[in-house]
């Protein structure tokens, strides 16, 4: 592994040879996505929710860039009063649609908190289904 | 004019490798691996600089790279509402 390992265009780059880079076609596609298992859930990933935030940070609040913060903190949100449903979490974070009972700043701040969900956390596995391409 | 400016994960998220020509690409906030050619790791790559609309991710990598394209921008908007649908890059 080299340095470079977490950076997309690291192995490719090299600004000292000025490698000719043909940008294609409009319409030819150059993202091939492999669906792990879990893409099979995907008929019932909608029904699925996302708690804000999970039970282990129960009582935090959220700031407008997703993070976990104590209540009181200014410019933070208080959680929603109920968990963010996977349908209302895909037509938030690809179309900025507010859940219902929802005010468009919070429901912001809750958006990039389900964006910084990682593995392990709970609503990470419906966060997951959500990114499957159709 | 300027089109939708973009984002991409911390660059800690994903990881990358070479794969003659391609790059297999393994993101790890969704769990899912892309298989990407070029010009989208380079796209990836300008978008470590921060945020940017199709002009200025141009800029970045005519900056490193030849380009051979006259459609230019249009291309890299192309590519990203790919990116984006793979959720590799999202609108900032």
């Amino acid at each position: 592994m080299s340095e470079d390992t977490n950076s997309p265009g690291g192995a490719l780059s090299n600004p000292t040879r000025r490698t000719v880079l043909a940008l294609g076609a409009a319409a030819a596609s150059t993202v091939v996505t492999i669906r792990p298992a879990l893409a099979q859930t995907a008929g019932s990933v909608l029904n699925c929710e996302i708690p804000v935030p999970g039970p282990q940070a129960a009582g935090q609040h959220i700031a407008a860039d997703g993070s976990l913060v104590s209540p009181g903190t200014p410019g933070a949100f208080a959680p929603p009063a109920r968990p963010i449903t996977g349908e209302e979490a895909k037509a938030l974070l690809q179309r900025g649609m507010t859940p219902p009972g929802m005010d468009s700043q919070s429901a912001q701040a809750y958006a990039n908190y389900i964006r910084r969900l990682q593995s392990g956390m709970s609503g990470f596995t419906c966060y997951a289904s959500l990114q499957m391409p159709r | 004019m300027t089109g939708p400016v973009y984002a991409a994960d911390e660059a800690g998220t994903v990881r990358s490798v070479a794969l003659d020509g391609l790059v297999a690409l393994y993101h790890a906030p969704s769990g899912m691996t892309h298989i990407v050619a070029p010009p989208a790791p380079q796209i990836l790559e300008a978008l470590r600089d921060g945020p940017g609309d199709a002009r200025a991710i141009l800029e970045r990598i005519a900056a490193l790279y030849e380009i051979d394209d006259e459609a230019g921008a249009g291309s890299i908007e192309a590519r990203l509402a790919e990116l984006e649908a793979a959720g590799l890059v999202r609108r900032a």
